[in-house]
């Protein structure tokens, strides 16, 4: 597939590897189209982190390797980038747990994610204003010191300094971690504004399910470094196992998805049987 | 009664600016420590290194002063860039003990290199300032301050003044502050580590080199320099490894302590307690002070 299939990024039976022995992904095939958001789902170590990383090449600096398949973004193979090229070419990460540069002030922590570009203070400024539209309550707190703003300030921090890179793809990991579920609707309505009015690409991993496909066209589930299941935003919502599962609506205890996999083949064998 | 206070107040003076120095060298260990969270056990080397080059340049090739001073700074800008091809780059997500190791090594290297070129024997380094007390002062605040021991402080001053401006209104200084905060989430917007470390380790060298030639113009320029850089040490212990004020109060403070006490006990001991008083004042800190008077506020979120 190349460029032309009109995904912005295609990963093909990655498989990443931390420390030459432990297997973080074992197999993750998802593609991202043009313009669209995708969510990818799943507990913790099920290997979202990992994949979005394996994407913005942050592996390498937590001695992480992908070992087997291929990731391909804008029609080019990633293998040999660094972040900060990633980032000229217009892929930028947002990172798990917000990061922010706590001794930075707001307006500081945006304007470095211009590093990259070669903009002139007007260029800038100008930039800053229309970052500050999408993130109103960041202005008023634009002289404050980053460290001391509150968790969902400091996730809106983060999505905006890496939008000041200009990216045309944000990778975003967990943004609602720790958040009020106010605060994670407004930063999801964001990010929706974001992708619809700049025309960015997104790829978010979340433990937040339901929010998460609310706000997505596609969504990606994984356990265990595996896909497990995908399909539309709305047929993962209305599918039975995943309400079960991920959205909290079952009339058992939990499971995983594992375990109904096995069940539902169970069944299957047993009607062969029969 | 008189004549004690001014003595008092000129020890103390006296100190504050040799003090400078100490802050000066300290804040090159600062830049690096902030950039990558490692001891540079180099920079004493680092300064012998430098200065040796800058005497060797003027002595041995007759280039004039300035242009010894701009070739000496391209040398040291040439280490930085050496040492971060060579030695930070391939220990990239290595642990901090290796980097110290590694720092470590660096230094036997430039110590090695510095006298492979330019000789072992003690060069002395004319700057045209005399060590002796400054006669407009001397006559009307009957205060005696050396020379050079004020230009030193003047030239530390500026030069901290100067670095702290960078840092605050250069867009290679947000990128080094953002590196200093969070070097992961740095590289996450396309901040390039290896220009900020280039950054860091040209500037260290170019404090390294200012500091050598202030100290080489009072005691020779000679392999102890490596020592008396090291005293940035307690200075950082005092002061907090991350902190830029902290370092250039800990320099001031170990500076005016350690003239004071070599003065007024210095006589119990002997004399020359100067070398290690400020380290016993380094361990009081560990004990009853560790993060040292400035070090990194921790932001905490409650």
């Amino acid at each position: 597939m190349s460029s032309t299939s009109g995904n912005i990024l295609e990963l093909k039976n990655v498989k990443v590897v931390y420390d030459n022995v432990i297997l973080a992904l074992h197999d993750v095939t998802l593609n991202v189209p043009k313009g669209k958001i995708v969510a990818l789902l799943g507990g913790n170590g099920a290997g979202k982190s990992t994949t979005l990383k394996s994407i913005s090449t942050m592996l390498a600096s937590e001695r992480g390797k992908v070992t087997g398949g291929s990731i391909s973004y804008d029609g080019n193979p990633i293998d040999k980038q660094n972040p900060s090229q990633m980032v000229n070419l217009g892929m930028v990460q947002v990172l798990e747990g917000r990061r922010c540069f706590g001794h930075l002030t707001v307006e500081e922590n945006i304007i470095s994610g211009a590093y990259s570009r070669k903009l002139s203070r007007g260029d800038i400024n100008q930039e800053l204003e229309k970052i500050y539209g999408y993130f109103i309550r960041l202005k008023e707190r634009r002289k404050s010191q980053a460290g001391f703003t509150s968790g969902g300030e400091q996730q809106m921090i983060a999505v905006a300094r890496a939008m000041m890179a200009k990216p045309k793809m944000l990778l975003l990991d967990e943004p609602s971690m720790g958040l009020a579920p106010q605060l994670v609707a407004e930063i999801f309505n964001i990010v929706k504004e974001l992708n619809q009015k700049e025309g960015v690409s997104v790829l978010l991993a979340e433990q937040n399910t339901n929010v998460a496909l609310k706000n997505s066209d596609h969504g990606y589930i994984i356990e265990t470094g595996k896909v497990m299941l995908e399909g539309s935003a709305k047929s993962l919502l209305n599918d039975d196992k995943v309400k079960e599962l991920y959205l909290g609506i079952s009339k058992e205890g939990r499971k995983n998805f594992r375990d109904v996999l096995k069940e539902e083949s169970k069944k299957k064998s047993k009607k062969k049987v029969n | 009664m008189v004549d004690q206070l001014l003595f008092f107040i000129e020890v103390v003076v006296g100190g504050l600016l040799a003090g400078t120095m100490y802050s000066l060298v300290a804040l090159g260990f600062v830049l690096i420590f902030k950039a990558s969270a490692t001891f540079n056990f180099s920079q004493g080397a680092m300064v012998f290194f430098a200065v040796l080059a800058f005497v060797g340049f003027m002595q041995d090739f007759n280039v004039p002063f300035v242009l010894a001073f701009f070739l000496a700074v391209g040398l040291m800008v040439i280490v930085g860039l050496c040492t971060e091809r060579l030695v930070l780059r391939p220990l990239m997500n290595q642990s901090e003990d290796t980097l110290l190791m590694a720092t470590i090594g660096l230094g036997y290297v430039l110590e090695g290199l510095a006298q492979a070129m330019w000789g072992v024997e003690v060069r002395r380094l004319d700057l045209g300032i005399k060590d002796f007390p400054i006669p407009w002062i001397a006559d009307n605040l009957k205060l005696f301050i050396s020379a050079i021991d004020l230009t030193a402080g003047i030239v530390a001053f500026g030069m901290i003044i100067g670095l702290s401006l960078l840092f605050k209104y250069t867009k290679m200084g947000l990128g080094l502050r953002a590196v200093a905060d969070d070097a992961g989430a740095a590289s996450s917007i396309g901040i390039p580590l290896k220009h900020i470390m280039l950054l860091v380790w040209s500037a260290a060298g170019v404090v390294a080199l200012v500091a050598g030639m202030m100290w080489g113009a009072r005691a020779g320029v000679q392999f102890a320099l490596v020592d008396l850089a090291l005293k940035a040490l307690p200075v950082l212990i005092i002061g907090g490894f991350s902190s830029i004020p902290g370092a250039i109060i800990g320099g001031l403070l170990i500076g005016a302590v350690e003239k004071v006490l070599e003065v007024y006990i210095g006589p119990f001991f002997g004399g020359a307690i100067e070398g290690w008083a400020p380290y016993v004042l380094a361990i009081f800190f560990l004990l009853y002070r560790p993060e040292g008077l400035f070090g990194e506020k921790i932001i905490r979120r409650v």
